[in-house]
Formats: structure tokens, C-alpha cells, sequence
């Protein structure tokens, strides 16, 4: 055989290989993709997305954001059309250490009690990834909220610690100031710093700012935010002085929304923000613009349409959006995360302002900076839902109604790039075309 | 002295009149004062509604009065001006309180357990009124070693009426290991605490997760008669799987409960598995299977997280086979998974083709009747008044199964309001509340 055709063989069979390596590589590609979500409106404030794009999630990490990513690169697609794709949701205020121990008294029983809710059952059927347990455990008992919840759950579990050693048992616990230990809280904070994000101080009927100056110095010692349930002392403790003395910058006010009215757990009443003639306080606006952080912390008895209606009207926005999720919230006003953002839809903040403040505000609020955003190489906690439009009805903690005719309704989310809640089946076959 | 008065005949006329006058006067203040009283006499009306109520034939357009904690009235057109509160309920569905028979609530903080004091078993109140549930059966979590912890940290502190199926097994469902446990199985001690300690909770045994033979099944059916309860079954891990005909016909008693039945078990290495009551090749309904039925056995669905399938479900439905009782089988793997809560799964039957009525049916007075507690499931006046009240969606749906296989649907049940014993514990919309207000100014 001649030389030259010996050759011209060879380069064939090297062009043929190489051709084969090049199909065999996009096939490859053609498999890369684990999940992709198509044709949904992402909404990813902090990487300023906001329409039409693919999200592309690939060993349970982000792995590209676009529009148009071919079906055929994923070994899975969902398709998204006509509904809207955001970071998975960020709870701020929720009380999740539940357990059966019973304090002997009738107090909140959030501490390991009845009184908290187990994680799972209300975040991901909200669209929510991750939640912050506010100050249901203390010092002495977060290894064992740890042990014996955190690390049983499928929803991503953060914790503000209270500054009471054994958090949230009930309100005769709440007043001991001599288990207010800013040193051992700082300690315990600093053993676990990737799960506990800051102090909480709360329920406190003393005239005085002990618990909430306890609380600052041990976020002093860790470099993190306080969050502060304010209210419960007779008569009613400023909180002008609360913002601008005690708080600094970062510092979280819960219960933005609240009357002006006692309850059992805030006997001298909470000072609302707005004044007897409907007026958003001036130091309000100051507070905020000085980096003191609102949060709505909705709960059983903390969310009050007048007080939400007449800020909202005067422009004053919270910075986060949040549920306080507990027993005496879970079957009332609150309801779940969906219900408390719907909220703020109806009154009248657009979906975008509603989702900045369930994901990336709250990341930033309890520096997690690597939560609340779709970046690539994130963690894919993915929440994909609709907005139903019809005739809804929302209550306040006071009883009281708004009228609204839009609701936020969770279809699908993801964590860490697992399917956890799937309402209609986006993500399933039909049942006729499995052959058996 | 005694003054003696003398009448003339004008004066005793006069008299009379004023006598007839006053006496006209005190009947008409108290025919008043009773319409008044009546007027009040109402707490709570629910108007405008559709009720359905299967035990007492309704199935039409009915207002229903609450008084107190009790059902008061069912008619058409009670007056609003009688109740107190009037909540408008038109456009919308009315049933008794659903009753979930097949639930994981012994809820605890003992990590290492599967439903017994675990946090595999869920907080009642969490998944029920939401749903439009007022009761739920606890199926087996604790046995009679632990029902007393079940009872004191969950039964009295929920607001859900929570009743139970004791355990065969006398530690109840801690682990895998313990179900096989055939030396804790004590037919004497479960009819203890059924008969003599809690008759008015304990409504029956479960037998579950047994590997072996028919052993666990038989004792619970032996406590089952000394108790005069019924048995619940969940026959799902035997290697090759026990045969089901036998479990109906030769083990069960009428009215005995056969779980899980639209699974489709595949037998696992660790497990075993659950015979199908359709056969996998042929895809028909076993005869035998209706024969139990006739004989008087109950199929509840107990969804769960890995029994229920459309392969099984959907060809039986076609073929005349109906499911005495709808539960939900809920507890942590099943809440987020296909089964989600018990309206989702009324709402799968509904997309499967049974109507409305027949759902009701079988999550009210059907599994009221399956437990021994006529009392509940019904709106019977003078029954405590717990009340489900269902909006039914239209829209396009999707329900799916355990093994991610989906149907779509149209409809959709969504719980509006769920009373419990006259109190209002949920209220999705706040049909039930007035419209907020500005306050006035106050300077």
C-alpha cells in the first residue's frame, strides 16, 4: 500500500478520533446539568436579575443563570412558565427548638417545649430554604436545640441565642437578670459560629435596659447584630432611646408592626412607630436611615394593619420580612411565610421589594452573605412560585381584615438542589408513562 | 288592724280591667323579652352554605346554627337577626370536621425513635385544622407502655382532637427492631388500657412492620377482642410478602382495617414487602378483595410516604373498588413529600373521578363509624359542633404518588374556616372577621 495513503489513513483515523472525542465531550455536556428551571421570571435582587432566564443547578450548587440553556443539557428540566423562580426564602424570626418539656408554669414553652413548631412543616410548602430560630435556646441549652433539632432538619437552622441562659421558657425565666451572661453567650456564640448569628433580648418587664445592654456587649465580644422583643415593661420603655442610646448600627428591632395595645406577652405594650395621629415617628426614618434594622416578626399578636397601613402610606418600609413563627401564630393571622409576604404584596409593595426583604435583606442582616442570592457556585435553595390572583382575605393579629386579590403560593423549592416541596408535580411524570 | 275596703260595682270593673291590662302588659314584656332572648339565642351562623353531611342525607344549600360548642340548627334560611354572628359562607362547601384516621402525632424530642415521643411524629394542631381537620387517630405510635407520656404531653395539650390505636407492641414505635418484639406483645395489658383506663380515647390496635409471620397481627386481634375494638394493619414488610387473602379471611374480624391499600411495594432487602391488592401483571382488583370488603373489611388509603400509587389506586377506582376510609398516614417523611395534607389527598380522589359526596363520606362518617365513635362525623343537632368549611378550586392541578408519578386535576378542596367545638381555629381568608379601620385621630 502506498506511503501516502498509509498516511492520509492515519490523518482520517486521528481527524475521526478527534471528531469521536468531541461528540463523546458533548454528550458529556449534554448530561452536566442536574436540574434545569425553564421559563421562569427570576427574581435575584442581589445580582440585580429580574425576567425571563434558565436557572441551572448542577451537584446541588448553582450552576449557571441564562436565558435559553438548551432541555438537552440537563439530565432533568422543570418548566417554570408563568411562574416566578427567587432564592429560596430566608425567615428571619421563627421558633423552631420543639420539644415536650413543660416549664411548670404557663409560659411561652418555646425552649424545647410544645410552644416552638419542628422546622420542616412550614418552611418548604412557603418557599422557605432557611430559617433563624429568634432566641428560642440560650447558652446552656443551644447544644442540645443543636443535637436534637438543627441537626435533624432538612431546612437550613440559624439561631439567635437569647441572653437568657435557657432561652425562651417562659416569662419569669425572661426576667432573671442574673442569667444574663454576656461572657458565656459570647462563648457558646464563638464554639458555633457558622449557626448562631446573633443575641436576642426579650420579654423583659424590668424598667431598665439590662437585657438588651447584656445582649449588645455579647455581640460586642462576636461582632453580631442583637434582636430585640421590646414591650413588656410598665410603663413603656422609649424606644427612640432603644435605637438611638443602646442599638448599635445592624441592630434588629422585631414587631415593627405592632399596636399599641398590652398582651400577655408584652404586659406595658409595645410603643408602636406610629403616633396617636397616624404619624410615622421622625426618629423612625432616622433610625433606619442610621442602619438600625425593622423587621416585621409577625407572630400571634405583633402585626397590626393600622400600624402596617399608615407606615406603609408614609413611606416607611421594614427592612425584613419575617413570620415569628410559633404555636399561637401558626393557625391565626401569620399562617406561614407565603401569607405574611402576600401581605405586603396587598398592601401594595411589588413582588420585587416583597423578595429582596425574604432573601438577600435578611442574608446581609445576619451575615450570611452567602445565602439569599442565586450566584453560581451558591448553595442551590431555589424557591419557584405563583402568584394566584382572586379574591383573599388577610387577618391581622387584632382579628381585622384587608381585602387583597393577590397570593403567593409556593410550587416548588429546592434545597441544596433537592427537590423539598413539589405542590402540583413540576417535577414528577405522568403517572401513565411509567411502564411497569 | 286589717282596713276593710268596700268596692262599688264601677270600681270592681275598674279594677278587673286594670288587672287584665297589666296582666296583657306582663305577657306582651314577656313574649318581648323572649324574642330578644331569641334573637341572641344564636352564637355563631354559618349561612349560605352547601352542607354535606352523609350520615343525615344532606346534600344541598343549608344554614348551620352553633350554639355554645354544640350544633343547634340545620335549615334553610335561619334568620341572621337570631345569631350573634353571622359569618357568609355562600359559594362555598360545609361537612363535619374531617377525620384524619391514620396519623403520626406523638410528637417528642427522642431522635432515635420512628413515631413513639419522636420528632418523626408531627404536632397535631400543625397539619390538621388547615386542612379542615378536627380529629385525628393516632395509628400506633405509642403502646401501653408509653400511651400515658402520649396522653399527658400530647393528647391534653392539643386542640386537635387526637384519638388512638394502641401498639401491639407494648414500647410502640420506637424502632424497626422493637416491632419484632413478639415477648412485648401482651394482649392483656393493650384491653387494660383500651377497656378499663382510656375507652374514651383508645379506639383500637395496630399491628405493624412485622417480618415475620402472623403473630403480631393475631395478638392484636386477640386484644382487639378482649377490648372490643378494631385492629389496623400495616402488613408491608414480610420477605416473600404474606399473603393478603389470608390476612381477610382467615385472620381479620369485620370491620377490621387493612392500611396502605393502593400500594405497590416492591420487596426491599431490608424490608420485604407488601402484596398489591391489584395484581402487577394484569392490573385487575383481586377477587378476594372485594369478597373482604362484603365480609366487612376496611381499606383505609394511609398514604404515607410510600403507599399510595396510581397504578394501584386508579385501575381499582375504575374497577369498582372504593376505599372505606381516606387518612392521610402524615408524619414527617409524608408531610412534604406526595402526600402533603389531608386536603391534597381528598383532593387526589377527587381528580381520580369520586365525587364529592363520597369523598366526604369517607373522611367523616365512614372512619366515625370504622373507630366506634358515632358521635363524631356527622352534624346531627346537639353533636359537638366541629365543622369543616371548603372552598373548591378550579384551575389545572397536579397530584402525585410516592413514586413521583403525577395526575392532573381540576379541582382542588382549600379548608376556608374549620371550627372546633364552636370555636373558630382556622380562617384561611377572615371570612369570620370584620374589615380593618383607620383609627381616628387623637389629639
Amino acid at each position: 500500500m502506498n506511503k501516502n495513503v498509509i498516511q492520509k489513513i492515519r490523518e482520517y483515523a486521528s481527524i475521526f478520533v478527534f471528531g469521536a472525542c468531541l461528540m463523546a465531550q458533548s454528550t458529556v455536556q449534554a448530561q452536566e446539568i442536574d436540574m434545569l428551571i425553564k421559563g421562569g421570571h427570576v427574581i435575584d435582587p442581589k445580582n440585580n436579575i429580574d425576567g425571563i432566564m434558565d436557572v441551572a443547578i448542577k451537584d446541588g450548587k448553582i450552576f449557571r443563570v441564562a436565558s435559553n440553556i438548551p432541555a438537552n443539557t440537563s439530565k432533568k428540566t422543570v418548566n417554570a412558565t408563568g411562574l416566578y423562580v427567587s432564592p429560596g426564602f430566608i425567615d428571619m424570626h421563627v421558633h423552631v427548638f420543639a420539644g415536650a418539656e413543660d416549664p411548670g408554669y404557663k409560659g411561652f414553652e418555646i425552649s424545647n417545649g410544645f410552644g416552638s413548631v419542628a422546622p420542616d412543616d412550614f418552611t418548604f410548602r412557603s418557599g422557605v430554604t432557611t430559617v433563624v430560630d429568634a432566641g428560642s435556646s440560650g447558652w446552656r441549652n443551644f447544644p442540645e436545640f443543636k443535637k436534637q433539632t438543627i441537626d435533624h432538619s432538612q431546612t437550613r437552622v440559624l439561631a439567635f441565642i437569647s441572653i437568657a441562659g435557657y432561652g425562651m421558657v417562659g416569662t419569669v425565666h425572661a426576667q432573671d437578670t442574673t442569667d444574663m451572661n454576656p461572657v458565656t453567650t459570647a462563648f457558646i456564640m464563638n464554639e458555633y459560629p457558622d449557626i448562631i448569628v446573633g443575641i436576642k433580648a426579650h420579654h423583659y418587664q424590668g424598667h431598665d435596659f439590662t437585657p438588651v445592654d447584656r445582649a449588645i456587649a455579647a455581640g460586642k465580644k462576636t461582632n453580631k447584630p442583637i434582636i430585640v422583643d421590646f414591650g413588656s415593661s410598665t410603663p413603656k420603655l422609649s424606644i427612640e432611646e432603644l435605637f438611638m442610646k443602646h442599638f448599635r448600627p445592624g441592630d434588629i428591632f422585631t414587631h415593627t408592626f405592632s399596636g399599641n395595645a398590652a398582651t400577655n406577652l408584652t404586659p406595658g405594650g409595645r410603643e408602636p412607630i406610629v403616633d396617636v395621629n397616624n404619624k410615622v415617628k421622625p426618629f423612625i426614618f432616622e433610625a433606619q436611615k442610621q442602619g438600625r434594622i425593622f423587621d416585621v416578626g409577625h407572630g400571634g399578636g405583633a402585626f397590626v394593619w393600622a400600624t402596617a397601613i399608615n407606615a406603609f402610606k408614609q413611606g416607611f418600609y421594614p427592612n425584613t420580612i419575617s413570620t415569628d413563627l410559633y404555636r399561637s401564630s401558626r393557625n391565626a393571622g401569620m399562617k406561614d411565610m407565603a401569607n405574611v409576604m402576600s401581605k405586603f404584596l396587598n398592601m401594595g409593595m411589588s413582588i420585587q421589594d416583597v423578595i429582596v426583604r425574604s432573601t438577600w435583606n435578611p442574608a446581609n442582616v445576619i451575615q450570611h452573605t452567602d445565602l439569599g442570592h442565586l450566584s453560581v457556585g451558591a448553595e442551590a435553595d431555589v424557591s419557584v412560585f405563583n402568584i394566584r390572583e382572586g379574591k383573599f382575605g388577610y387577618l391581622d393579629a387584632r382579628g381585622t381584615v384587608l381585602n387583597g386579590t393577590k397570593k403567593l403560593e409556593a410550587e416548588l423549592t429546592l434545597r441544596a438542589g433537592k427537590v423539598a416541596w413539589d405542590l402540583n408535580g413540576l417535577s414528577g411524570t405522568q403517572w401513565d408513562a411509567v411502564s411497569r | 288592724m286589717m282596713r276593710i275596703k268596700t268596692t262599688g260595682i264601677s270600681e270592681f270593673f275598674q279594677q278587673q280591667f286594670i288587672r287584665l291590662a297589666q296582666g296583657i302588659a306582663a305577657v306582651l314584656v314577656l313574649v318581648l323579652i323572649t324574642a330578644t332572648v331569641q334573637a341572641q339565642e344564636i352564637d355563631i351562623l354559618l349561612k349560605g352554605g352547601h352542607v354535606i353531611d352523609p350520615k343525615n342525607n344532606i346534600n344541598s344549600k343549608m344554614d348551620v346554627a352553633i350554639v355554645g360548642d354544640k350544633i343547634f340548627r340545620i335549615a334553610a334560611d335561619i334568620p341572621a337577626n337570631t345569631s350573634k354572628k353571622t359569618i357568609d359562607i355562600s359559594g362555598l362547601y360545609l361537612t363535619p370536621g374531617i377525620i384524619d384516621m391514620h396519623a403520626h402525632v406523638f410528637h417528642g424530642a427522642d431522635v432515635n425513635s420512628i413515631s413513639a415521643n419522636s420528632p418523626g411524629g408531627l404536632q397535631a394542631d400543625a397539619f390538621s385544622f388547615r386542612a379542615g381537620v378536627t380529629t385525628v387517630v393516632d395509628a400506633g405510635s405509642a403502646g401501653w407502655r408509653n400511651f400515658p407520656l402520649f396522653k399527658t404531653q400530647v393528647i391534653d395539650r392539643s386542640q386537635t382532637r387526637v384519638l388512638a390505636f394502641l401498639n401491639v407492641v407494648g414500647r410502640g414505635m420506637v424502632t424497626r427492631y422493637d416491632q419484632q418484639d413478639v415477648t412485648d406483645m401482651n394482649p392483656e395489658m393493650n384491653a387494660y388500657m383500651i377497656k378499663k383506663l382510656h375507652p374514651t380515647i383508645l379506639v383500637g390496635i395496630k399491628s405493624a412492620h412485622y417480618w415475620g409471620d402472623f403473630t403480631s397481627v393475631d395478638k392484636a386481634v386477640e386484644s382487639g377482642k378482649l377490648a372490643n375494638v378494631p385492629v389496623i394493619v400495616d402488613f408491608g414488610e414480610h420477605s416473600p410478602p404474606n399473603s393478603i387473602e389470608s390476612l381477610f379471611m382467615e385472620h381479620f374480624r369485620p370491620g377490621d382495617i387493612f392500611t396502605h391499600t393502593f400500594s405497590e411495594h416492591a420487596i426491599s432487602k431490608t424490608t420485604g414487602g407488601r402484596e398489591s391488592i391489584v395484581d402487577v401483571k394484569t392490573r385487575k382488583v383481586k377477587p378476594f378483595v372485594f369478597a373482604a370488603q362484603k365480609r366487612g373489611i376496611i381499606f383505609d388509603v394511609g398514604h404515607g410516604a410510600g403507599a399510595f400509587n396510581f397504578n394501584q389506586a386508579i385501575p381499582a377506582l375504575k374497577q369498582g373498588f372504593m376505599p372505606n376510609t381516606i387518612s392521610t398516614d402524615l408524619y414527617n417523611l409524608s408531610m412534604n413529600a406526595a402526600m402533603k395534607d389531608m386536603t391534597n389527598v381528598m383532593s387526589k380522589f377527587l381528580a381520580m373521578g369520586m365525587g364529592l359526596q363520597d369523598v366526604i363520606l369517607r373522611t367523616t362518617w365512614n372512619p366515625a363509624q370504622v373507630i366506634k365513635r358515632p358521635d363524631l362525623g356527622h352534624l346531627t343537632v346537639g353533636s359537638e359542633a366541629d365543622i369543616a368549611v371548603f372552598n373548591l378550586k378550579k384551575g389545572n392541578f397536579g397530584y402525585m404518588d410516592v413514586g413521583r408519578t403525577k395526575i392532573s386535576g381540576t379541582e382542588k378542596l382549600e379548608a376556608e374556616l374549620t371550627l372546633r367545638a364552636g370555636r373558630v381555629v382556622w380562617d384561611l381568608n377572615g371570612i369570620s372577621a370584620p374589615q380593618w379601620e383607620m383609627p381616628a385621630p387623637n389629639n
